[in-house]
């Protein structure tokens, strides 16, 4: 045995919430009297739910079954929710109780991560489900809701507290939180419990009407019981940057201006619209992408240490980010953002039509299928750091990655003995085959001194083949346990709706592009290609 | 699975060994495994020794290390030590596995050392094991039966180890003074015990912590006043005591741990077969018992355990119990019953318990105040040898 080996270093699968939870048990010891269950040290959960009632909007909606209702299931089988809960399925359509539990059930079987249902589970949580027909405009079916959660805390012993999810189309948001707060099921007395509404995206359409949502939530919830969800936040890939960042301690003095070339971040799709062509000619890929998937891994790759795994101090960080991002005026807008629209082509062996000829598209349709942007963070550890980001439908495939390239060394003494001197990049796969991959050079063996790029893949699936949770398996148990760290904050969507509402606004102002300019299968159009080249850079071939 | 990619050489030296593994890699970074699919850069993620003893333990191990070889790629080591007098020496084959991980991804590999030591060799283990170590990576050794931890080899061989692997409920007798021996050995050592025995009991934890998660039971967390396990034992009364009670005994000690408590009077064995044991938290005393009834559970095997807390006006009785597949919640409060839930938590098998062991560090920490509250429960007292090498190594080694 050698004496100087290392201890045993800390599981690197660990979690953004396993480290809180480390955090908080550390801080433990020191606060023996605190109100947590002693017993829970070192299980899966340091804290389980509450009792409470969980109350699903859009209950018979597309996303409530293919997601939220599948989630529930998966956390309910796995003892992760409290004996005392309920589901109370709301939505306009009429059905009895078991009707409404015979059609999730069917959904279960369809989308659940884990097969076959386990029928013992099952049985368990149908229990606890039941359904109210309510049109959201009726507030008499809003006082008839409240009667029923108040009953249930009595037979059910769900204690007061509740969960809205609203899984509902945007536009009803507003409605729906307007009718809780009028019937009083936004109030925290005390002792009453909690209450928090979970809001799917998209938040708002520009940085206007994100303002204007906000703020017409907050006139009856406070911003710490609103948990905005990104589902995108959730993947388990995505919480490891956070570790891969913050829980080593080689990459924190070359993560600046001083080492880093430039950034590049990826969001590719294979995909075209798949049967949601009239929401995409409202969303288009700065709204549906940019806005939120690539600013939020802007802002995990970009932000400052945070002094803790809490809420605040994360989304603190992520908001510094988002500030400091510079706002493009209609200039930068020509000159650095690229916006597509694809046309016909071939996807992996598959003829596929143009978004055009999709269906409930426009035929002269404007909207934008992919988008590519340079942007710039001006704060002192990224200044003069461009970072690329783009997004796009009916790529060549489907994937995820940010790549750090770094600067090229000073004196290039090797020069001679390679053929593409290639700069050292980290590039973090999120999806598919998420891993991790560093590019160096090596020299090729033998008696010359010929050099050669190699690439030192870590690829998670070999070192932890292991099922991950479903995204909303993460972050509904977070909204039950009332951790908001990975729910976007009201501050933070205003902020990236800042640095893309000028975007939209600068295409509405200019011409637009002769779409399609790319077709189906290629990586985008020539512009984006342009974009690196005005640089000296070039995309990444992924 | 694909196909074994190396031939079962038979080897007689750690160099033929090191040679061998060279070779192996070297061609596994260029081999087909199966025609589509090539074996991706390694990723090993730990050595794992395993000190097997006879033939049949060995291929069980073999086994379960196969098993897990697509989570946790490691070179693992199996260690047979058959003839203490023959001539010195060593047989040694290789065996890698390739694992696809996924559908269409790379595999990964795995690679696992058979080797069987004669003679005078047997007694230095640890020179073996050691040129063989992935360097860098950290090592689990594994020890199934019996282990001697009042040995030589255990002199030589935990200090080889980050984590040691050990079956507390396989031991043979009541396994209590293999169980003190361990909690004394590995005393201020930064050596972590993963112990199957406890490791068994995660479901148990998890059922007797709902207990106390509604806020209002949290309370009477800090007003326990008896701890009650009973276990499966022949004709119901462990009339011999050498049914392995190693199981109940951490039930025990893991609460005890978590709730602050300390012992008044250890473990001592009744007439009837019982063993009882006093323990102190805060300023009152909790009684501990341990209840041997008839059951069809194995031997040693938790059938309940009851939790019994008082406060002013209110007493809560929490009992768990536990079938194959669910461990059943039943709390009383004041007399009424107040929940009863079935949580599904199948019994783990031998590769959840091996995967458990060698990923499970969130635990580690409750796992080791565990085992030295179980060590304080059977007042386990050091040997003269043990406590000499404790003052040794408490001279030597940097505190944790």
């Amino acid at each position: 045995m050698s004496p100087t080996r290392a201890p045993v270093p800390p599981s690197p699968a660990r979690t953004a919430r396993q480290l809180r939870e480390a955090t908080s048990s550390a801080r433990r010891r020191h606060r023996p009297d605190a109100d947590l269950n002693p017993l829970r040290q070192g299980l899966r959960l340091e804290r389980v739910p509450d009792p409470c009632s969980f109350v699903l909007f859009g209950a018979t909606g597309d996303l409530a079954h293919r997601k939220v209702i599948p989630a529930i299931y998966q956390l309910w089988r796995t003892n992760l929710l409290p004996a005392e809960f309920s589901i109370v399925a709301v939505a306009r359509r009429p059905y009895t109780d078991e009707a409404f539990v015979a059609e999730v059930r069917a959904s279960v079987e369809a989308n659940s991560r884990v097969q076959p249902v386990d029928e013992a589970a099952w049985a368990e949580l149908a229990k606890r489900i039941t359904y109210q027909q309510l049109d959201f405009g009726d507030d008499a079916g809003f006082d008839r809701l409240g009667e029923r959660l108040d009953a249930l805390d009595g037979e059910r012993g769900t204690a007061g507290n509740r969960l809205f999810y609203l899984a509902t189309q945007p536009s009803q948001v507003t409605e729906i939180v307007h009718q809780l707060g009028r019937v009083g099921l936004d109030h925290e007395l005390r002792g009453s419990g909690w209450r928090r509404v979970v809001v799917e995206k998209p938040f708002g359409r520009d940085y206007e009407s994100a303002r204007r949502l906000n703020h017409e939530v907050a006139k009856v919830f406070r911003e710490s019981q609103v948990y905005r969800i990104d589902h995108y936040l959730g993947k388990e890939t995505v919480r490891n940057l956070l570790v891969f960042r913050f829980g080593n301690g080689i990459f924190e003095p070359v993560w600046n201006r001083s080492y880093v070339d430039h950034v590049q971040i990826t969001v590719a799709e294979s995909l075209g619209v798949e049967g949601r062509g009239a929401f995409y000619e409202e969303t288009g890929a700065s709204r549906d992408i940019l806005q939120n998937h690539l600013l939020q891994l802007m802002t995990l790759v970009a932000m400052e240490p945070p002094s803790s795994f809490h809420a605040d101090a994360l989304r603190d960080q992520k908001l510094a980010v988002l500030r400091a991002i510079a706002t493009p005026n209609v200039e930068r807008v020509r000159h650095d953002v690229v916006r597509g629209q694809y046309g016909p082509g071939w996807v992996a062996g598959v003829e596929t039509p143009g978004y055009r000829a999709e269906p409930e598209v426009d035929p002269e349709s404007e909207t934008e299928t992919y988008v590519a942007g340079r942007f710039t963070i001006e704060d002192w550890r990224w200044s003069g750091v461009p970072f690329y980001l783009r997004a796009g439908k009916r790529l060549p495939k489907r994937a995820t990655e940010i790549a750090i390239q770094f600067k090229e060394v000073p004196l290039p003494l090797f020069r001679e003995s390679t053929g593409d001197p290639a700069p050292n990049v980290l590039a973090m796969r999120i999806q598919p085959d998420e891993g991790i991959m560093l590019r160096f050079a090596a020299k090729v063996p033998g008696l010359g001194l010929d050099v050669r790029t190699v690439n030192m893949d870590f690829d998670y699936g070999t070192s932890f083949a292991v099922d991950s949770p479903d995204a909303y398996e993460t972050l509904i148990l977070d909204a039950l346990l009332g951790d908001a760290s990975l729910f976007t904050r009201a501050d933070e969507v205003e902020a990236a709706w800042a640095v893309v509402t000028p975007i939209i606004e600068g295409w509405a102002a200019m011409p637009a592009p002769r779409f399609p300019n790319y077709a189906a299968g290629t990586w985008g159009p020539e512009a984006a290609d342009e974009l690196m080249e005005r640089d000296g850079r070039r995309w990444r071939r992924i | 699975m694909a196909p074994n990619l190396s031939p079962p050489e038979v080897l007689h030296s750690v160099p033929e060994i090191e040679r061998a593994l060279a070779h192996i890699w070297a061609d596994a970074a260029t081999h087909r495994g199966d025609g589509e699919h090539h074996v991706a850069a390694r990723s090993s993620v730990l050595n794992l020794v395993v000190i097997a003893g006879p033939r049949e333990t060995s291929d069980r191990c073999a086994a379960i290390i196969e098993a897990t070889a697509g989570r946790h790629p490691s070179r693992s080591l199996i260690l047979s030590a058959l003839d203490d007098e023959g001539r010195p020496g060593l047989d040694a084959t290789i065996q890698t596995v390739a694992v696809a991980t996924a559908a269409g991804a790379d595999q990964t590999g795995a690679e696992t050392i058979y080797v069987t030591v004669r003679g005078e060799t047997s007694h230095h283990l640890a020179s073996i094991i050691a040129p063989l170590l992935v360097h860098d990576l950290p090592v689990a050794l594994w020890w199934p039966r019996d282990p001697q931890f009042s040995s030589h080899r255990a002199d030589r061989l935990l200090p080889i180890a980050d984590r040691l692997i050990v079956d507390g409920s396989s031991w043979s007798g009541d396994g209590l003074d293999r169980l003190g021996a361990m909690a004394l050995v590995t005393e201020g050592r930064r050596l972590v015990v993963a112990d199957f025995a406890l490791l068994r009991q995660a479901r148990w934890r998890e059922a007797l912590a709902s207990v106390y998660d509604l806020p209002d039971l949290r309370p009477h967390l800090r007003a326990i006043r008896s701890i009650t396990v009973e276990f499966a034992a022949p004709q119901g009364g462990d009339p011999t005591g050498l049914t392995n009670i190693v199981r109940p005994v951490y039930h025990v000690a893991w609460l005890a741990s978590r709730l602050g408590m300390s012992v008044v009077d250890p473990m001592r064995r009744l007439p009837d077969g019982r063993r009882v044991a006093t323990l102190r938290q805060g300023d009152h005393a909790v009684a501990a018992e341990w209840r041997p009834v008839c059951s069809d559970l194995g031997e040693g095997s938790t059938v309940r355990v009851g939790i019994v807390s008082r406060l002013p006006g209110a007493e809560l009785v929490g009992d768990v119990t536990a079938g194959d597949l669910s461990v059943e919640v039943a709390i009383h409060d004041k007399g009424r019953e107040r929940v009863r839930r079935t949580y599904l938590a199948p019994r783990l098998g031998d590769v959840d318990l091996l995967e458990r062991a060698l990923e499970d560090s969130a635990s580690d920490s409750v796992a080791a105040e565990a085992l030295a509250m179980a060590g304080h429960l059977i007042a386990a007292e050091p040997t003269p040898r043990r406590a000499v090498a404790r003052s040794r190594r408490k001279t030597q080694e940097p505190g944790p």
